[in-house]
């Protein structure tokens, strides 16, 4: 037998039982869609108790007992959503096992022990939470109450690792140790060794982020569902109160994800720099348009949340004529950030461009430009949440001005340095200008922090020029909490996309090759429709779950004295 | 409350439709499995630019430093006033036609290296196949040029170097370096002096290997140069993924060793 014929056969013999086919749409999109759905439904399941511990702990430590039935509510809506995950998180294995039959037996060769934790973590999780969750009523006075929001808290780290966990597997197949070959026995790698590779705790910080956005974001869409369906005026301030919570939050962590979004992204490169450029350069390039698009979406969005919600608070008049001037700058970050910068482009589309960049708009697409732009779009959502937040105060203490003139110092000083950052990276190297993307971050993170500080200081005491007239909100608002949480999903889709994509004909990056007839990484009009279709799916899943919550239980709103009563604990 | 539900559901179907949209109006860049490249003996000019095509931008990973404006001179668009690379490789170097330019430029690409920029390109007809090569050369001339790349050419020798393995066939110690076993010969073979300077001769784009004997010691040179990526130098990650991973292929194991025990004596 010759060498070649001895090759096809080896390579015959390899591919055998490799893959399973699932009919109509193929085994890539039923992985596809089971992975997309159970995540989405795991981000659920995580980011909502974050939210709700924290607005239980600030029912408890506040006294103010509305919070305390916001987190009670849902909470109530975790027990369906458990069930929709694990039944997905069982779909995806079982098409991973019958699928991709040798690539699940090489990661279980691997991780085994970890899956058995895994498996053990939920359940534990799952019995907190029914814990947590029918023990509510039980436990709401004195010490046992702060057992109760303890156990909200082990509710969330279970959560916690039971994601650091699932994550480890992922980012393994990313990026796996350099010493891993595709010759290494798989059962002689040790476990630790696995998990902890280069891209494992960029991406568990990216997804604790992106987990709280996450669940502000769904809670933002549930508040508004039922405010919109409200009967009264009393249930309308209640849910109005409640989407105004559920946006503070998704746009507050929304503002920090890009920071862990650029350690994950350096992390790649400093793994694989080929990797890193096909991700920035090579044939996703063009994803990272779409990308600004929506985030653009997302903070034009939530601004103008922000803007209609003054309409409701005495005393906003006075800051309308400066959202203008907001928006302009929203505009012009976004269609900055917007512009490409390095695409694959054939003969003729350089050649029209006159180059590898466009002759104008290529000085807009670079990093100096695009980091100026979003830090900028920061401190302009920040600016618009801080005029929300004074709208109906005036401020007594004696420093006030003088505080006013300070906070207004800060945002001139690190507006300037985001500037002049921005303009001296394109006069220096690569290497020097990635260092200046530090120094802006850290200008705009110490604003928003210093100027939070002085604002709370001087919101003491404050002079009330009236309360907010909870409810009375315009439906547009409302709907644009809707399109803030089809967004908020949709990019979950697409930034899973170019996680896993950029790995292209690998199951394991250089390691485990894909052999199988899905082996090409689809380009991003496929890839939009899936990620469409898995939003769909998730997105009238949960409707289903918000539905069986009304069924279970009357809706927590509360009286319009009391609701006008705790209305200084939000944003005032 | 059925109004209601109706617009929800419009808004939510609306933005998914044009998220949609946008992400399908855009070029649609599929990234495809690299496929062994065949040519026939009556392969014609156009096939050959056609395949160097996908070469160039798939497994050759070109555009990852040409078509940048930073890393290396562009080639497919004006580079400095002088045209695309069709248009200019005949220029280059006085008495090397187009095709011959190309080829050293893939062969040794330390040979002739552009002003205002570094030495950091791979030998490329060590990861290549002398088809893939080809086929790159005919599609590089294409850019401005004239195609005169044929089939004759494909089993060929280096027009340039007679000492070069066939056309960059995978190689083999037997013809690498002259199947010398003397480590000097073999650096200067390998194009090492290209990116790592030793003994006060090369290039300070890679680690400065005159005392590499007292930071790594044989096994751990070894395995550098049979794997690469399987550690970075401090300082040098931004670097990391650009030494070429075929040497391991092309020296036999006496050569390897040779190399490896050299430089483990440069302490």
């Amino acid at each position: 037998m010759t060498d070649s014929a001895l090759l096809l056969l080896q390579a015959a013999a390899d591919t055998t039982h490799a893959y399973g086919e699932f009919p109509v749409i193929g085994a890539r999109a039923f992985i596809w869609i089971t992975a997309e759905v159970h995540l989405m439904f795991a981000a659920f399941v995580l980011g909502v108790p974050m939210f709700a511990v924290v607005t239980e702990a600030i029912g408890i430590f506040g006294g103010d007992e509305r919070y305390d039935r916001l987190s009670k509510e849902f909470t109530r809506l975790l027990l369906v959503a458990y069930s929709a995950t694990a039944i997905w998180g069982a779909m995806l294995v079982f098409g991973l096992s019958t699928l991709y039959p040798r690539f699940w037996a090489y990661l279980t060769a691997i991780f085994a022990p970890s899956m058995w934790l895994y498996a053990a973590l939920f359940f534990i999780e799952s019995f907190t939470l029914y814990l947590y969750y029918y023990g509510w009523d039980r436990w709401k006075k004195g010490r046992a109450k702060v057992g109760h929001w303890t156990l909200g808290i082990l509710l969330n780290v279970w959560g916690t690792i039971v994601m650091f966990i699932a994550n480890s597997w992922l980012t393994y197949m990313m990026s796996p140790p350099r010493d891993i070959t595709p010759t290494t026995d798989p059962t002689t790698i040790k476990l630790w060794h696995a998990i902890a590779n280069a891209t494992w705790m960029p991406i568990n910080v990216h997804r604790v982020i992106a987990n709280v956005v996450f669940g502000g974001a769904i809670v933002g869409a549930y508040a508004s569902y039922r405010f919109l369906a409200a009967r009264t005026d009393e249930e309308r301030a209640h849910y109005d109160w409640m989407g105004y919570v559920g946006n503070f939050i998704a746009m507050s962590a929304l503002i920090v994800l890009p920071f862990a979004g650029y350690w994950l992204g350096r992390e790649i490169y400093q793994y694989d720099q080929s990797m890193g450029i096909t991700m920035m350069g090579g044939f996703m390039s063009w994803l990272w348009v779409i990308q600004a698009f929506l985030i653009a979406v997302l903070f034009l969005t939530g601004n103008y949340y922000l803007w209609i919600g003054m309409g409701r608070i005495p005393g906003a008049e006075r800051f309308r004529p400066y959202t203008k001037y907001l928006l302009i700058v929203l505009v012009l970050g976004a269609i900055v950030w917007g512009t490409p910068h390095t695409m694959i482009a054939d003969s003729k589309e350089l050649a029209a461009m006159g180059g590898s960049h466009h002759p104008f708009l290529g000085a807009l697409g670079v990093m100096s430009a695009k980091n100026t732009a979003v830090n900028l779009m920061i401190l302009t959502t920040f600016l618009s949440f801080l005029l929300y937040r004074r709208a109906n105060t005036r401020p007594v203490v004696p420093w006030a001005r003088t505080g006013t003139i300070i906070q207004g110092a800060m945002f001139a000083v690190a507006a300037a340095v985001v500037l002049f950052y921005g303009i001296r990276g394109y006069f220096v190297e690569a290497i020097v200008r990635i260092g200046f993307s530090v120094y802006q971050v850290l200008a705009v993170l110490s604003c928003i922090v210093f100027v939070t500080v002085i604002d709370i200081l001087m919101a003491r005491g404050a002079q009330s020029l009236g309360a907010i007239r909870w409810g009375k909100m315009p439906p547009r608002s409302q709907y644009a909490l809707f399109i803030l949480a089809v967004t908020f999903t949709w990019l979950m889709g697409l930034m899973g996309f170019a996680r896993s994509g950029i790995r292209q004909y690998w199951h394991v990056w250089q390691v485990m090759q894909d052999t199988s007839k899905y082996a090409a990484t689809p380009a991003l009009g496929y890839a939009s429709k899936m990620i469409s279709l898995c939003v769909l799916i998730f997105l009238s899943l949960v409707a289903f779950v918000f539905w069986l919550g009304g069924l279970a239980e009357k809706s927590t709103f509360v009286a319009t004295g009391e609701a006008e009563k705790g209305a200084r604990h939000v944003g005032h | 409350m059925w109004a209601t539900n109706a617009k929800i559901v419009g808004i939510v179907l609306g933005t998914l439709a044009l998220y949609t949209l946008i992400a399908n109006k855009i070029p649609q860049v599929q990234s495809e499995v690299p496929q062994t490249l065949t040519l026939g003996a009556n392969v014609t000019p156009e096939q050959l630019v056609a395949a160097g095509e996908k070469v160039f931008n798939g497994i050759g990973g070109c555009p990852t430093c040409h078509g940048l404006g930073t890393r290396a001179p562009n080639l497919l668009t004006d580079e400095k006033g002088q045209g695309s690379i069709g248009a200019r490789c005949g220029k280059r170097e006085p008495g090397k036609s187009c095709k011959q330019y190309l080829y050293e430029s893939l062969d040794q690409p330390g040979a002739y290296v552009v002003e205002g920029y570094q030495p950091i390109m791979p030998v490329m007809t060590k990861q290549l196949s002398p088809e893939q090569v080809w086929a790159v050369i005919a599609f590089l001339e294409s850019q401005g040029g004239t195609v005169d790349v044929t089939a004759s050419d494909i089993p060929a020798t280096s027009p340039t170097s007679p000492t070069s393995p066939g056309g960059g066939g995978a190689g083999g110690g037997a013809s690498f370096a002259g199947g010398s076993a003397d480590p000097k010969a073999i650096i200067q073979a390998a194009g090492c002096l290209a990116c790592h300077k030793l003994d006060g001769q090369g290039q300070v784009i890679a680690p400065d290997l005159t005392h590499v004997g007292s930071r790594r010691n044989a096994e751990s040179i070894r395995k550098k140069i049979l794997d690469p990526a399987s550690s970075v130098a401090k300082g040098y990650e931004k670097l990391a993924g650009i030494m070429p991973k075929s040497f391991g292929t092309m020296m036999n194991a006496a050569q390897l060793e040779a190399l490896v025990q050299y430089l483990a004596a440069q302490k």
